[in-house]
């Protein structure tokens, strides 16, 4: 059993006695043993800060000031060390590429076991075990940077699964994730299910398991605003679900959506012998002969992991030197450098493209030279983008909405007609998705034309025009 | 067949202990790249340049091979144009060729030990030296973050073309500076993403750890380590002033 008693918490530092606002505020919640319990709510709400105060993090890493007291088992995790609370709770985090320990997944399986000092044939056999009850053979022995996102999540997953705690939590482990990845995750979640572990879950896309949970606790700054049990969850309207800040419970599939690719009267935008195939693979992963898309529209990219949506994208940014192919677009054909000044990429770790030490500065380096009032422009520009607040603040400290704006501010500083978008809306809640959403429309206006490669169903209704899905399309051939 | 992990790891286990590799990176750093030692060891010294290229074979890292080769000619190409070339590119081939035949060596087998070395055998071996945890955690996090460094290097470079920014472009004297702004606070955050991750799995609890990996010597580590003690010891009397041939 976990039990939260009166919880209050700010993050900060106890020796400076310089405290952030309350991140939790008077939370109550016990959790019986072989309950999932999903934890949702808009970002910021403390979801996150709920499962640190679990799994020990919170005092023991990051430090703050508590109130109130976190028991498992009727024991406090603030005065038992990390490595005991590790024996009972095990942790599924939200960014794939920074959990693992190891570079080769066998190893990371074995790793929570060999930390306690369990004799190696114990190891060996709890591997094994896990290994055929998540069906991962064809994952074993390989180095993890040649995973997908996917295939990360699934063994980081089988590693906490090895452990076997009987506590699991799950922080947003599907916002990385497309569709197929998410079903997949729903079946381990099913598998622990069986064996009756104790599950919590924080999570913005909340379709893939709302049929599951036992119970739902909605937060909303800092508190609880609303538990639902198991059996009354159908009676939220999607309505009430927006206006609490959720995302939709409906599990859609982005390639079933299916809008139209090119409609007579729109303007052409033609790619032409787009081929690229990585060193050591057999198949092209990008492969286009000759595909006419829609200027001046917002065309969802859809596609499961692995069919080359990135790639896509890179290509046609200019961005891979193996792959040849022109882009036509009103009269004129754009070759691989000239592509890169026409496109202008917003990637999916918007902080690694953005070089500067404000935000101002960020988009004036983006002006073309000998601009005419420089400065006027660049904050015409952020201010159109609702940035003008943050003109001196460090762009690394913005928020990740924040940054996916400046570097769409630097795509229109520097007169790129056509922008790219990598999942802008993964890990995002319902309030930031649309506000992604409106903003693309409001560039739609600009005249830019916006490809946007997602698997986020509720994006794609919300603005999206046009659709070209890679699988729909590669079956054809 | 059901999978089996242990079956596996006996089929992956590395051709050297990492306790070998390490020390040969020691001996490569000390008298290849820190040229120490006379004359009499410069037979000694190709023997050990040799080494490493023979290994990377052994361990079938064509690519790894392919580079290290590739630069060490570059080198010694350089090093041999460089009498016959005028002035100034006389002496930045001097310098050029000079730096990559010194430490195009050690870097190569620095690169062999990394990259086929787990971080488990890492552990495994820097305890079997009972290297304290203190040493030995944050040196595996090292470890394991260097390729992930290197992954978001490209990755910020990718950006940065995209952006318009590189050399012989509009600014081209700050490119190093935009390079390390989002390198520094994506590398802090990764450590830190790791470090919460290692310890809610039990990293750091005080009980013998045990590892999964098969590490331990066999001949070849046998051999090379007599190789390694060999050189030691020719040094050492070089010192003293014995002369050996």
């Amino acid at each position: 059993m976990v039990e939260l008693k009166n919880i209050s918490f700010r993050y900060g530092s106890e020796e400076r006695q310089d405290y952030g606002e309350n991140s939790l505020s008077g939370i109550d919640l016990i959790i019986h043993d072989g309950e999932f319990v999903l934890l949702t709510g808009p970002s910021g709400c403390g979801k996150t800060t709920i499962l640190r105060l679990i799994n020990g993090l919170i005092p023991h890493f990051y430090s703050g000031s508590v109130d109130g007291e976190v028991l498992i088992e009727g024991k406090a995790v603030s005065s038992q060390e990390l490595y005991d609370t590790a024996l009972k709770v095990g942790t599924v985090f939200q960014n794939p590429r920074s959990q693992f320990y190891n570079v080769d997944t066998t190893g990371e399986l074995a790793f929570g076991c060999e930390n306690r000092g369990l004799p190696e044939e114990q190891i060996y056999k709890r591997i094994d075990d896990t290994v055929t009850r998540f069906s991962i053979e064809k994952l074993m022995d390989r180095s993890i940077f040649h995973l997908s996102d996917g295939e990360k999540q699934k063994i980081a997953c089988a590693s906490v699964d090895v452990s076997g705690p009987d506590i699991i939590l799950l922080d947003e482990p599907s916002a990385n994730l497309d569709y197929e990845a998410t079903l997949a995750l729903r079946e381990l979640i099913l598998e622990w299910r069986r064996q009756g572990k104790t599950i919590i879950a924080a999570e913005h896309r909340i379709a893939y398991l709302w049929d599951l949970i036992d119970r739902a606790v909605i937060m909303r700054n800092g508190r609880i605003i609303c538990e639902l049990r198991g059996d009354e969850t159908n009676t939220l309207t999607q309505n009430v679900l927006a206006e609490m800040g959720l995302r939709s419970t409906i599990q859609e599939s982005p390639s079933s959506i299916s809008l139209p690719l090119f409609l007579e009267g729109d303007e052409p935008l033609t790619l032409k012998g787009f081929r690229l195939t990585y060193s050591g693979a057999k198949e092209p992963v990008v492969n286009i002969s000759d595909l006419t898309l829609a200027a001046g529209e917002i065309m969802a990219i859809t596609g499961a992991n692995g069919a080359g949506k990135t790639s896509l994208l890179s290509c046609i940014c200019g961005l891979e030197k193996r792959c040849k192919g022109a882009l036509v677009f009103k009269e004129k054909t754009y070759s691989r450098k000239n592509r890169q000044k026409l496109c202008f990429m917003v990637m999916q770790d918007t902080g690694n493209q953005l070089f500067t030490e404000s935000v101002l500065e960020e988009v004036l380096i983006s002006l073309p030279k000998n601009t005419e009032n420089e400065k006027d422009r660049a904050e015409e520009i952020l201010r159109a983008l609702d940035l003008e607040p943050f003109l001196e603040r460090h762009p690394q400290s913005l928020s990740g909405g924040q940054k996916q704006r400046l570097a769409i501010a630097c795509a229109l500083a520097s007169g790129r007609r056509v922008l790219l978008l990598d999942e802008p809306t993964s890990g995002l809640d319902y309030a930031h998705m649309m506000e992604t959403a409106n903003l693309l429309k409001q560039l739609q206006c600009m005249g830019t034309t916006i490809l946007v490669v997602t698997h986020d169903s509720e994006l794609i209704h919300a603005c999206c025009t046009r659709q070209y899905d890679l699988e729909y399309l590669n079956c054809q051939h | 067949m059901a999978y089996s992990s242990e079956k596996t790891q006996e089929q992956r286990r590395g051709f050297l202990d990492p306790r070998t590799k390490l020390a040969l990176v020691l001996i490569l750093a000390l008298l290849v790249m820190g040229g120490l030692g006379g004359n009499s060891l410069k037979p000694i010294k190709t023997a050990l340049s040799a080494l490493p290229f023979l290994l990377l074979l052994i361990e079938q890292q064509w690519k790894r091979f392919a580079r290290g080769i590739a630069m060490l000619v570059i080198g010694y190409g350089l090093l041999f144009a460089m009498p016959y070339l005028p002035g100034t590119l006389n002496y930045i081939a001097l310098l050029c060729g000079g730096i990559l035949t010194r430490f195009v060596v050690t870097i190569v087998m620095g690169e062999y030990l990394i990259s086929t070395t787990s971080v488990s055998e890492f552990i495994s071996a820097m305890e079997r030296l009972h290297m304290p945890q203190a040493i030995t955690i944050p040196m595996s996090v090292m470890f394991r973050l260097f390729p992930t460094i290197g992954s978001e290097w490209r990755s910020i470079r990718r950006a940065m073309t995209m952006r318009g920014i590189h050399l012989g472009g509009a600014r081209a004297g700050q490119v190093l500076e935009y390079q390390l702004v989002p390198m520094m606070t994506s590398t802090v955050r990764i450590g830190e993403e790791l470090s919460a991750s290692a310890l809610t799995r039990g990293l750091g609890a005080p009980v013998r750890r045990t590892n999964i990996c098969r590490i331990g010597f066999r001949v070849q580590d046998a051999v090379l380590l007599m190789g390694c003690l060999f050189v030691i010891a020719v040094w050492i009397l070089e010192l003293c002033g014995v002369n050996l041939w």
